[in-house]
């Protein structure tokens, strides 16, 4: 087993005479197993930078092997293990979290190149690296399941092909964003396609949501924007600065935009802030067989079904399943099973007790004319408590 | 105006509860600020009120600086540290960390034990109690509504302002010495004037500013009212410290009086409260103990599992996070193990832990320094001259006294 801290700082030798140290090695990134690429070494108080091939390890030595030692030029922009990887924070795509890392594992081939086999996350790592020799906690995760970061710009440095990050759930993603810093925040997002971003944006606290809207580009911003909610950019339009209300205003358009602002009126304790916009409504003189012609033009069917009467007024709401248990040519309206509902202004704590105290799992938001304006949803409702719960554990 | 309305807004929620700068402003007038603030007030009266002075701009500004790296980076002040200058150094800032803070533990559990010394209850009974009573209220209780309700509690320091008024102290004097400097080379002045600066400026709390803006997801456009939130917990922290030394030295100092043991602070408490003064006292002591005691050894932990990269939060379990409860309960063990030594005077732990923290400033504001001035970190968000000059001289201040105490034990 090597490590790459088992040779940073390492003497080099050339014809048994120390010619200088080791201080960091480069990378071709866009390998499964990235060789080595440039060797640092620090030679005379100056920065030298050689080929790998002119280096050998031998019973613990380096030693340059060439007498002319072909020097490579330094570009700030090559991935150095020690200067952009050790003890930076990395994606780790497997347990879907942001690790920091201790240590990189090396191999070497059947030439002598060194290879990137994975990254040390476990406790060992620091051990090791304090020169401590003990053994409390090892984890290696492979190097193919590792997303790095750059440290200047926070953008994702795509390992192989695809990001492997676009395959995590957008909730996934979003417990990386909140635990990442503000640059690499806006990095991660702007990897992401616009859509993905979009979602992931949505999973994640508020907090985390102004901060990332906050900070990316206008492009990305508008893109992210026109991908997300209404009602998820509502949460959180109050917390955005004028300018970027303002891009929001332009991206969206004045009706859109204006939905917005009507939304966000309403505070997230009430359920004119708590409801989705969207739902299904129809009217209640349909038969059950007409509805599902209704489901065919949808891209999914929705779980509950708000039934209005012929001047849009709520009659109540219809769970999906339960119309399994009707002939198809039943009216709607004869069928409704739940006929509570309740006003913009009712309290989250009110809403709680309905569903709790009714067993339901949707409620219809109606304005003063019984017009159904939202639906609460009960996962809506999950997600708030565990936010608040979250809120109140936190330090 | 308008982005100042609106950052206003998103922050007043916060600020007027509790602003990070407030909370951790607080959290320097514990049982160790109010000790070190009656004894430098008992001892040399108004002498010492110029280091108060000097030492709110140094707050002020560390407090700031920090708070600026958190906004900008989104990142806390171990993880800078380890990103920059790798785990080595890393590791030795926590190891500093652990020790100043086990020391603010002890300190917090001293002032428990000697605010119930008052009702006669001893410190092997108490300091034991409180231990568990504080490592299963952070662990099983609501942790943000304790926070809110020992920030409220910490309105009893109000009651220093009234009782310095009562006391009728020379005003002129106090303004007087607020700017002009007393200088002396006496071994005690020179350790109190240390003290006086370590319960102010902390590790704790430059690790827990950065952290909490971090925590809380703000961002650069919070900058500005960040910055006052800032300035209102340093000014309004040390401007209740300067009636404490005021009523000290007003009471104690005057009729010649010393303090032997914390409880002995309370006689400052005497114009406003007479024979009922032992008891505000106590109730005073007591909350700033709890909150302390809860606050930093959980804090402490939290920073160094973020900054190793452990699992941390109280949101996860005891099997999920070990480390992040280890630690957390380690603190506690030792903080409180050190209190019932039974050599050991609570007035000492209470008074040295308060130098300890001062010396053990003196690497952390080095990472601060460096950091702060990193222009690939912070870009045009470094600092400024003004900012690096009181840094600089804040570390000049330690560092020189630290130095002129050493001299003096030998002088004499």
């Amino acid at each position: 087993m090597l490590y790459a801290s088992q040779l940073l700082g390492k003497k080099v030798y050339q014809d048994n005479k120390v010619y200088g140290k080791l201080i960091d090695m480069a990378i071709v990134e866009n390998r499964p197993n990235p060789p080595v690429s440039k060797i640092e070494i620090k030679h005379n108080k100056k920065k030298v930078t050689i080929s790998p091939l002119a280096l050998s390890l031998k019973n613990g030595r380096l030693t340059i092997t060439t007498q002319h030692i072909p020097q490579l030029p330094y570009d700030h922009k090559d991935f150095y293990l020690g200067e952009d990887l050790l003890d930076k924070q990395v994606i780790d795509t497997d347990g879907k979290r942001l690790v920091r890392v201790n240590d990189v594992l090396l191999e070497t081939d059947e030439n002598g190149k060194f290879l990137v086999a994975g990254i040390d996350v476990g406790f060992d790592g620091v051990l090791r690296r304090l020169g401590l020799p003990f053994s409390m906690h090892k984890k290696i995760l492979p190097w193919t399941t590792v997303e790095a970061l750059d440290y200047d710009t926070g953008a994702v440095r795509l390992n192989v092909k695809e990001p492997a990050l676009s395959t995590l759930h957008p909730s996934e993603i979003a417990n990386i964003l909140e635990d990442a810093g503000t640059k690499e925040r806006v990095g991660i997002v702007s990897s992401l396609p616009a859509n993905q971003a979009a979602r992931a944006i949505e999973e994640a606290d508020d907090e985390t949501q102004v901060s990332i809207l906050e900070s990316v580009t206008p492009a990305i911003f508008k893109n992210i924007i026109n991908k997300m909610h209404i009602s998820e950019i509502a949460d959180v339009f109050n917390e955005l600065t004028p300018e970027r209300a303002k891009e929001l205003q332009d991206a969206l358009g004045v009706e859109r935009s204006g939905t917005i602002k009507r939304l966000s009126y309403f505070s997230d304790n009430v359920a004119g802030g708590l409801m989705r916009e969207h739902f299904l409504s129809v009217k209640g003189n349909i038969t059950i067989k007409e509805l599902q012609k209704v489901f065919l033009e949808l891209p999914n069917i929705p779980e509950s079904i708000v039934i209005t009467n012929d001047s849009e007024k709520l009659v109540g709401i219809l769970q999906t399943k339960d119309i399994l248990r009707f002939d198809t040519l039943a009216r709607l309206s004869d069928i409704v099973t739940e006929k509570k509902f309740v006003y913009p202004q009712t309290s989250l704590r009110e809403i709680l007790r309905l569903f709790s105290q009714y067993n339901l799992r949707a409620l219809p938001v109606i304005d003063k004319n019984k017009k159904p304006i939202g639906l609460l949803v009960i996962d809506d409702l999950l997600a708030l408590i565990e936010e608040e719960k979250e809120n109140n554990e936190n330090i | 105006m308008k982005t100042y309305k609106r950052a206003l807004s998103r922050l007043l929620p916060i600020l007027v509860i509790l602003g990070p700068g407030i909370i951790s402003g607080s959290v320097d007038n514990d049982a160790g600020g109010i000790t070190t603030y009656s004894l430098a007030g008992a001892q040399f009266g108004l002498k010492l009120i110029w280091i108060l002075f000097l030492t709110t701009f140094c707050l002020d500004i560390t407090q700031a600086v920090g708070a600026r790296m958190g906004l900008v980076t989104g990142k806390g002040l171990g993880a800078l540290i380890r990103e920059k200058y790798a785990v080595k150094w890393a590791v030795f800032t926590m190891a500093v960390l652990l020790l100043a803070n086990v020391g603010v533990a002890a300190s917090e559990f001293a002032g428990i034990a000697s605010a119930l010394q008052i009702f006669h209850v001893s410190k092997f009974i108490s300091v034991p109690l409180f231990a568990i009573i504080v490592y299963l209220f952070v662990i099983k209780g609501s942790f943000k509504k304790l926070e809110q309700f020992f920030l409220l509690a910490s309105a009893f320091y109000l009651v220093y302002i009234v009782s310095a008024v009562l006391a009728h102290p020379n005003w002129t004097e106090a303004v007087k010495s607020l700017v002009i400097p007393t200088l002396s080379f006496k071994k005690d002045f020179i350790i109190t004037a240390i003290a006086v600066i370590g319960t102010t400026i902390t590790p704790w709390g430059q690790f827990f500013i950065q952290d909490y803006v971090v925590d809380k997801k703000l961002g650069k456009e919070d900058i500005h009212v960040e910055r006052l939130d800032v300035f209102l917990g340093s000014w309004l922290t040390n401007f209740i410290a300067f009636f404490i030394m005021v009523a000290c030295a007003a009471t104690i100092f005057i009729y010649g009086q010393t303090i032997n043991d914390a409880g002995d602070a309370a006689k400052a408490l005497q114009p406003l409260a007479g024979q009922f003064a032992s008891l505000l006292f106590a109730f005073g002591f007591l909350n700033a103990g709890i909150f302390g005691a809860a606050l930093v050894p959980v804090s402490t932990s939290y920073v160094i599992c973020n900054t190793l990269g452990f699992e941390h939060g109280l949101n996860f379990h005891f099997k999920e996070a070990p480390q992040f409860y280890g630690i957390f309960a380690f603190i506690i063990f030792v903080g409180a193990l050190l209190t019932i030594l039974p050599f050991i005077p609570l007035l000492t732990i209470l008074f040295w832990a308060q130098v300890i923290n001062a010396i053990l400033l003196l690497p952390i504001l080095v990472f601060v320094f460096l950091l702060s001035n990193d222009k690939k970190l912070l870009g045009k968000y470094c600092n400024g001259k003004i900012f690096n000059a009181v840094i600089i001289a804040t570390f000049l201040i330690i560092a020189a006294s630290t130095i002129a105490y050493i001299v003096s034990q030998f002088i004499g």
